[in-house]
Order: structure tokens, then C-alpha cells, then sequence
């Protein structure tokens, strides 16, 4: 039984390898650059590491630097804070909208989706405004706050969550709801104990996305702030200075935003199972 | 235990009505069962009993308590769903100890409670399994012992064998026939299957179209039906009908003769297979069409003029196709209905 060519093993194997290479080879230039001596930098090219000139100094020095380390603490809350407060509001919407007759329920369904659609930057100025003029109480404004990229991100990230969970929670069949409430359960018991458990594996992927999506965001972060806010991602762009680019530290610290974001998603990736409601109803 | 009563009660979507002046009266203890055809509203009644649906009118007793506009939290009843919503991510455990969570009932004795329940139903050594792996019946016995953990006013049923297998299906019915009368219950019970109306129900709630068309015991049902609708979908076969005119006291219709209505004008006759009886000098009279035998009868379907009946001969009858027989009815089997409204005449004939 021949196969053919195109589809023997070793031919899928080497392809997934070269698919494989555009994804790590930036990554694995990058961790080169940041363990390398600053005269090592602007040396002859190499793929391979060089244990004997090796050197943890740019880490050493990034991770030393108080300003860098508020910035990944900013980055933390803001996107662990928006992961959360985006999927509780999403589940809860995504159950309303699934569960209750709602007049005009498609349209606003199709409403919040397109709202989606609309290029963010179109917002950047309305929004500056907005945050340094009119939100503003005494000498407080939601300019460079937390709290304001947060609930930015929540506006962006919202919609996608809801269309998300929507699909997850039309899944879960309406006698589970009813059967709790027979039972003697009010709405948030049943949200608590029967949705949200049968809801968990698109409730993580709607964390971790929308979580990526805001340790990512550059655009309004860079605008919004301006230091008490900074996000990781604008305090990149800080080690190009007019006076030359510190390549060593910023592929540190590069190395150090991706981290995070790897780590997260390998501890929500046993969630992702679905079929979890299988044979629940029917024989 | 409570009684059940509902009074004028009505459900309407809009405009459109599906359920009109409902009124029934269910005793503290009494098994009822309601029948009726697809999209009859049996359904939609057992659900604002349950309140999972409002009621547009009317209004919903339990006991003395009035529940019509309560939470479905509130009005202590249990329900077995037609697909059993069990909760899959839950064990057999705590899916029977989940209203008994609900209601804050503390571990050692929410442990003896289900324990009790789960033997009622024979499910002790599955308490750690999940969902998922169990069988229709034992899924099904499950979602009757979370209905048994606690003590509810009332016992819903939504069509609850109606996913299992035939024959699993008689043994669940007498499980649960036999599980009523021992606890003395009050069940409701919906389904759409005559033969589990008529071998459960202390009493029967027969709705077509969303009016109730009869309420009473099996054989009430059975051997007095009110209506055209009633005595056609009792039984199997289905109750035999000859259309005709009685004019001067006299019944004429094709293949009947001498037979004496209660009333003149249009009338349609109805009578049961097994009230035929073989008769050479009887007032019946039919072409047999076809003939069936089912092992312990048989069936001779007989064309009567414009309509086919059935009736119901020895095992080893064979009458020749398209031979003329003759047969007789027992006294007080021979019942009237107006052709046009479908109302029973009463009345000796």
C-alpha cells in the first residue's frame, strides 16, 4: 500500500520540522542576543551557543532594575485582572442571552460582535480624550492608571469572550438548569455549580486568550500611560534610546515577557478538553 | 405529601393559547397520569406544576399553599426529566445529594439520605461512578433516587422510560408503579404511551389540543369514553367506528341492522375487537379485508361499507379472505357518539 510521496512519514516530519523553525529560530536568536557579551554582539553570526562566552549579565541587569520590574508587575495585574473580570462578565452574559428571551436577542448579539470589528486605533484619540479630560475626578483621572487599561481591555476583549462562551453555554442543555432549580437552587448556585463546572474548558480558553491578548496589547498601553501604568510591552521600546539600542536587554527582557505567557498556557492547556457534557443527557 | 389543584388554569404565548380552563383535582397520594398525543400540552401542564413555565391564568394549589407565580425553588416538588439532566460532571453521589446540598443538609446525614435513596433503586454499589458510565436504566434510576432524597410535596415524571428499551421499559414501569404505592406518593406522571397510562395511573388525564377530554380510572377511560377522541386512542387496536343515521329508533348503517340508538340524527357507533363475538345470526356484518394473527388471537380486519373494523377471533381462526362473516356485540358494548361534535350519547341502545 503506497502512500505516495507527499504523504509518507518522513516527508510530514520534515515539513512540521521547517513550520516548526519559522516559530523558534526568532525565539532561539533572541535568547542568543540576550546572553551575549556586548562585544559578542556585533561579532560573525552564529545559530550555535557559545557556553564559554556566555553571560546572564543582561538578565541580571534587567531584572536589578526596579523601573522594569514595576512594569512586569503592571503587566500581571492588568492582563490577570482583565482575564478574570472579562470571562466572569462573558459567562454571565453568554447565560442571559442563552437562557432568558430576551427581545431583539440576535441583534444585540449581532451588535456587540461587530463592535469587534471596528480598527482599534480608530478609538485612540476619543479614548486619550476621554481618560485625560472627562473621566477625571479632583486630581484622579483614569490617564495612566491600571484600572483604566484594564477596563479599556475589557470593552476590546468583551465581545470576543461573549461569542466565545456563547457556544460553550447553548451547549450545556437547559433541563441541568432546570432539574438545580427544581431542586431548590436560585441562579447563582446553579451558575456556580452547574454551568461554570461545565463551562470550564471554554472558560479557559476564554482566560488565557483574552489574558494574551492584554499582556500583548502595545497600542493603547503606549498612549494611556505614561509611568506609573507602563506595561512591559511599552517598556521595550525604551531600550531604544538616541543614543544607541541596548540589544542585549532588550532581548532579556523579551525573553522575560514571553515567559509568562508560555507558562500560563502549558498550566490551562489540561482544561481545554471538550466533550466534558458527553453522555450527559440521553442514553 | 400534598394534593394538587388547578383551577381555571391557562397558558398562552401571545396570542396563541395552548392550554384553556384547565381544572383537575390531584388527592395527597394519588398516582395521575397525563396522556395525550404530541403537542397536546401535556407537557407545558407538568412544567408549571414544576414553575419552569409561568402560568397565564388560573391558578396552582399545593395543599393549602397557593404557588401559581413562585419560584420552581420554592414549591418543593421533584422531577425526573425525559433525558434524566443528570449532572455529568458530578458522581452518582453527588448528583442524588445535590438537593440536599441545595439545602444546606449537613455531610453525615446528607450520607445516610442518599444512601437510603440510591438502595431504594438498587444503586448502592454505583455511587462513585460517573454519568456517563451507566447504562439508560441506571441513569434513569438515578434521576429517580435525586426525586426520592428528599421529601417533596409532589412527584413529577416527564415521559421518564422513554428513552430506555422496550423491555426495560415494563420493568421500570412496575419499578416505579410499585415504588409509588410503597412511599404513598403524590405523582404526576406525563407520557404519550397509553399502555404506561393505563397500567400505572390510579386515575387518567387524557388532554388533546389543550383541553382535558377526559379525567378517570383506566377503566373508566377505557369502557366509558366521553368523546370520539377518547375511544379512539384507548386501547390497541383502537376502538372500531361505523358511521350512520338513526332515524324512527333505528340505527342504519352498512353492515349493521336491528340496532336501536338512544337518540336519532347522525350517529357514529363505536365498539372494541374483543366485544365481537362470532355469531351466524348476528346484526353485524363484514367483508373480511385481511387477517392477522398475533400468536395469542386473532385480528380479522372486516370492511364495513366505508369503514374497516377489527375484530377479535380464537388463535387458530382463519377465516377465507373476502368471505362474508356475521358477529354479535356483548351487551352494553355497542356505544353512541354524535357523528358532528363527537359526544358520547349515553343511553341503553
Amino acid at each position: 500500500m503506497n502512500r505516495g510521496f507527499f504523504h509518507s512519514k518522513t516527508v510530514t516530519v520534515i515539513f512540521w520540522l521547517c513550520m516548526s523553525m519559522l516559530t523558534l529560530v526568532p525565539i532561539w536568536w533572541m535568547f542568543l542576543v540576550s546572553v551575549k557579551r556586548r562585544v559578542d554582539l556585533f561579532g560573525a553570526p552564529s545559530f550555535f551557543l557559545d557556553v564559554s562566552s556566555m553571560t546572564w549579565d543582561n538578565y541580571a541587569v534587567v531584572l536589578g532594575n526596579p523601573v522594569f520590574r514595576k512594569y512586569m508587575f503592571n503587566s500581571l495585574v492588568v492582563a490577570t485582572s482583565n482575564a478574570v473580570l472579562v470571562s466572569v462578565l462573558a459567562l454571565l452574559a453568554a447565560y442571559a442571552m442563552s437562557r432568558y428571551k430576551l427581545p431583539g436577542k440576535d441583534n444585540i448579539f449581532f451588535w456587540v460582535l461587530t463592535n469587534r470589528m471596528a480598527p482599534p486605533a480608530v478609538f485612540l484619540l476619543p479614548l486619550f480624550l476621554l481618560y485625560t479630560t472627562v473621566f477625571v475626578v479632583g486630581d484622579w483621572s483614569l490617564f495612566d492608571t491600571r484600572i483604566g487599561l484594564i477596563l479599556l481591555y475589557c470593552v476590546f476583549n468583551l465581545p470576543f469572550a461573549f461569542w466565545l462562551l456563547q457556544g460553550m453555554v447553548d451547549g450545556i442543555p437547559q433541563e441541568l438548569d432546570e432539574a438545580a432549580y427544581v431542586d431548590g437552587a436560585s441562579t447563582f448556585y446553579v451558575l456556580r455549580t452547574v454551568i461554570f463546572p461545565l463551562a470550564r474548558p471554554g472558560l479557559a480558553v476564554t482566560a488565557i486568550l483574552t489574558w494574551v491578548f492584554a499582556w500583548n496589547e502595545y497600542l493603547f498601553a503606549s498612549t494611556l500611560t505614561s509611568v506609573h501604568a507602563r506595561t512591559i510591552t511599552t517598556g521595550l521600546a525604551e531600550f531604544v534610546t538616541v543614543t544607541g539600542t541596548n540589544w542585549g536587554q532588550l532581548a532579556a527582557v523579551a525573553v522575560l515577557t514571553l515567559l509568562p505567557a508560555a507558562l500560563v498556557l502549558a498550566l490551562v492547556q489540561r482544561h481545554i478538553v471538550a466533550g466534558l457534557t458527553f453522555g450527559a443527557v440521553k442514553g | 405529601m400534598s394534593s394538587v389543584s388547578l383551577e381555571d388554569v391557562e397558558k398562552s404565548y401571545g396570542a396563541f393559547t395552548v392550554l384553556k380552563d384547565l381544572n383537575l383535582e390531584i388527592a395527597d397520594g394519588e398516582f395521575v397520569v397525563l396522556l395525550g398525543p404530541s403537542g397536546c400540552g401535556k407537557s407545558t401542564t407538568m412544567r408549571m406544576i414544576a414553575g419552569l413555565e409561568t402560568i397565564s391564568g388560573g391558578t396552582l394549589r399545593m395543599g393549602e399553599r397557593e404557588v401559581t407565580n413562585m419560584h420552581p425553588r420554592e414549591r418543593n416538588v421533584a422531577m425526573v426529566f425525559q433525558n434524566y439532566a443528570l449532572y455529568p460532571h458530578m458522581t452518582v453521589l453527588d448528583n442524588i445529594g445535590y438537593p440536599l446540598k441545595v439545602a444546606r443538609v449537613d455531610r453525615a446525614t446528607r450520607r445516610r439520605q442518599i444512601e437510603d435513596a440510591a438502595k431504594k433503586v438498587d444503586l448502592l454499589p454505583y455511587l462513585d461512578r460517573y454519568p456517563r458510565d451507566l447504562s439508560g436504566g441506571q441513569r434513569q434510576r438515578v434521576a429517580l433516587a435525586r426525586a426520592l432524597v428528599r421529601d417533596p410535596e409532589v412527584f413529577l415524571l416527564d415521559e421518564p422510560l422513554s428513552n430506555l428499551d422496550a423491555k426495560l421499559r415494563v420493568a421500570m414501569r412496575a419499578e416505579i408503579k410499585h415504588l409509588q404505592r410503597s412511599l404513598g406518593v403524590t405523582m404526576i406522571y406525563v407520557t404519550h404511551d397509553q399502555i404506561e397510562a393505563m397500567t400505572l395511573a390510579d386515575r387518567v388525564v387524557l388532554l388533546s389540543e389543550g383541553v382535558i377530554q377526559q379525567v378517570g380510572t383506566p377503566d373508566d377511560i377505557y369502557d366509558d369514553p366521553d368523546n370520539l377522541f377518547v375511544a379512539g386512542f384507548i386501547g390497541s387496536p383502537p376502538m372500531n367506528f361505523v358511521e350512520g343515521v338513526a332515524r324512527d329508533g333505528t340505527f342504519t348503517a352498512t353492515g349493521v341492522s336491528n340496532l336501536a340508538p338512544p337518540k336519532d340524527g347522525k350517529l357514529t357507533l363505536g365498539f372494541r375487537a374483543e366485544d365481537a363475538v362470532l355469531d351466524q345470526n348476528g346484526r353485524f356484518s363484514g367483508k373480511v379485508f385481511e387477517v392477522e394473527p398475533t400468536g395469542e388471537a386473532t385480528y380479522v380486519v372486516l370492511e364495513m361499507g366505508a369503514s374497516r373494523c377489527i375484530i377479535r377471533g380464537d388463535k387458530k381462526f382463519r377465516p377465507p379472505l373476502g368471505s362474508e362473516l356475521r358477529f354479535e356485540l356483548q351487551e352494553g358494548h355497542s356505544l353512541f357518539f354524535e357523528t358532528e361534535s363527537g359526544r358520547r350519547v349515553r343511553g341503553a341502545p
